[in-house]
């Protein structure tokens, strides 16, 4: 009897554990729920319950200029940021990974310290950069997109590394020495035999590239120039006057994309060996 | 010279020449980046640090000098100091609340054996990347007069009148917790799976109950790493941006925001340049503790 009690409290235990873990995601879920919610009510005041349903609200995103701008302005850099960052950032990380040398743990946190400084300190710093480097060279160098998007290289440098070294864990160097003993150049074994292994971990780059430059806000905020914005901001800044189904409904459309960039990574290098 | 010895000779020859071949070939391909972030962070970095011994004189702007006023300042007026205890106090009890709630999440996630464990790590990573912006936007929909929240307590007879949660701490308090969760959770579940389970059933077969387990086996293998998991959670508060301004609203005064304020609002670029270097003090002092404590423990 004692023991059929104790097994009955272990089982309700073991339940309500089950019940906070759900409760927790479902927390960390909830806003995106709600801000999904609100972008298809009919009236354009968020008060509950909703009058109606309607997709209008999707409609009349193409009417706002500041967010058709802005979602052009982040397509831009975060696409021209990803490209150059993975051209220099995967032969870092291919480094890395392969040599030995010394110095090489301080080279790694050196790549991967624009991950641990604050957004609001990345911008104030590139900021005070950009001011100087106007000052010394004469161009226009503040506010321009070429910053904008040399700012946002350095945040995509960091998950090359993470993406190209999750990618080469477990990876047998003996295969690239066997190839080389074969007669292949070290050239041909790159490309027959290194390139294939990391493959995968050049895509998650890619794609992980766009998705932090895409909904990069805090150190976007310094970068931008008088009468532009990036996505992330014109929502920010469209959010400080009001809350409205538009405005949820650009929410829902940047949930998407996001979404969609995270699965499309998750088929190359799973998420949950790399974050 | 004897054969033997030539052939010795000139086989190192070629390994030297290999190994100085591979040097370079490393070199040339870490040398890019390295060149990059070093112009791109650390010389901004050390700009910024420069800029903040300025002087701002109004009317004038910034003014070279070399004092540590700005830093005096900042630690001395009563506006500023309001903003730094609020800042670290709600940074306080964002982390506790983190703590308590990712660890029943976190622990299912490190022992889930099935294949929905990478659709719920994704689900977590989620909102991560969404922006803080668009998070905050949910809240807004929950906790303004008429939000999801307080008519529902109206429906059901427990308040007659909204309570105000927007522009309140604990409005900001909540969108910062939920902001910071998954970080925590991703934390303590990447700890939690270093653990080995069978010490989990070795306390079990000992007639253990799961709190005594939890209590006694658990907890002291996974404290580091709970520290970890605060350092960051912490950290992550002290340099929140979006989810203050929008939830907490103009006069609710955040570190984050402050920095803003001063850089493109005020022009005071010395000043805003100290606040934002104690914040990156701070952040990276932190950062190295909570590697130190990880590392020891767990790669040690």
């Amino acid at each position: 009897m004692s023991a059929l009690i104790s097994i009955a409290r272990r089982r309700l235990g073991s339940w309500a554990f089950n019940g906070i873990a759900g409760a927790v995601l479902g927390f960390i879920l909830l806003p995106l729920v709600f801000v999904t919610w609100l972008a298809f009510f009919r009236q354009a005041i968020p008060s509950f319950p909703p009058e109606g349903y309607s997709l209008k609200w999707f409609f009349a995103i193409g009417d706002n200029k500041k967010f058709v701008e802005g979602f052009l302005l982040s397509m831009q850099v975060a696409v021209a940021a990803m490209l150059i960052g993975l051209a220099i950032g995967v032969p870092g990380a291919l480094c890395l990974a392969r040599y030995r040398f010394w110095g090489r743990e301080g080279l790694s946190s050196l790549l991967l310290l624009p991950l641990v400084v604050p957004g609001i300190v990345l911008g104030t710093s590139l900021y005070v950069f950009h001011v100087e480097a106007e000052i010394v060279t004469g161009l226009p160098v503040l506010g321009s997109v070429a910053a904008m998007v040399a700012g946002h290289i350095l945040i995509v440098i960091p998950w090359c590394v993470r993406m190209v070294t999750a990618s080469l864990a477990g990876f047998d160097r003996g295969i690239e020495e066997a190839a080389q003993s074969l007669g292949a150049t070290p050239l041909t074994t790159f490309f027959r035999i290194t390139l294939p292994v990391i493959r995968p971990g050049i895509v998650a780059a890619a794609l992980f590239g766009f998705v932090v430059s895409f909904g990069n806000l805090e150190m976007s905020l310094f970068l931008v120039g008088p009468g532009r914005t990036t996505l992330p901001i014109a929502i920010l800044q469209y959010l400080e006057w009001r809350i409205d189904p538009t405005i949820a409904a650009v929410s829902v459309l940047q949930i998407l994309l996001i979404g969609a960039a995270m699965v499309a990574t998750d088929r190359f290098v799973r998420i949950s060996r790399v974050v | 010279m004897s054969a033997s010895a030539t052939a010795e000779s000139l086989t190192s020859l070629a390994a030297r020449e290999s190994r100085g071949g591979r040097r370079s070939a490393a070199a040339a391909l870490v040398g890019p980046a390295t060149i990059f972030v070093t112009i791109g962070l650390l010389l901004p970095i050390i700009i910024l640090f420069r800029y903040s011994l300025n002087k701002f004189v109004p009317g004038r702007f910034m003014v070279d000098a070399l004092t540590v006023e700005n830093y005096i300042l900042f630690f001395t007026d009563p506006y500023f100091l309001a903003a730094f205890y609020r800042t670290l106090r709600v940074a306080a009890v964002v982390t506790v609340i983190c703590i308590v709630l990712a660890f029943p999440l976190a622990y299912k996630l490190a022992r889930m054996e099935s294949r929905y464990k990478n659709l719920l790590i994704m689900l977590v990573v989620l909102p991560l990347f969404v922006g803080n912006a668009v998070r905050a936007a949910g809240w807004m929909t929950l906790f303004g007069n008429k939000g999801f929240l307080n008519v529902t307590l109206e429906w059901l007879g427990l308040i007659s009148e909204p309570i105000r949660i927007m522009y309140t701490e604990w409005a900001v308090i909540i969108g910062i917790t939920a902001v910071n969760l998954p970080y925590v959770v991703l934390t303590l579940q990447s700890v939690i799976e270093g653990i080995d389970r069978a010490v989990e059933e070795a306390a079990y077969s000992l007639g253990a109950n799961p709190w005594t387990m939890a209590r006694r086996v658990l907890w002291p293998l996974a404290l580091p790493g709970f520290a970890a998991g605060a350092i960051f959670c912490f950290i992550l508060t002290m340099n929140a941006y979006a989810t203050p301004v929008l939830l907490g609203g103009p006069q609710f005064v955040m570190m984050g925001p402050l920095v803003y304020v001063q850089f493109a609002v005020k022009n005071n670029w010395p000043f805003g340049a100290a606040v934002s270097f104690v914040l990156m003090s701070a952040t990276l002092i932190l950062t190295a503790a909570a590697n130190i404590m990880v590392q020891r423990r767990y790669r040690g």
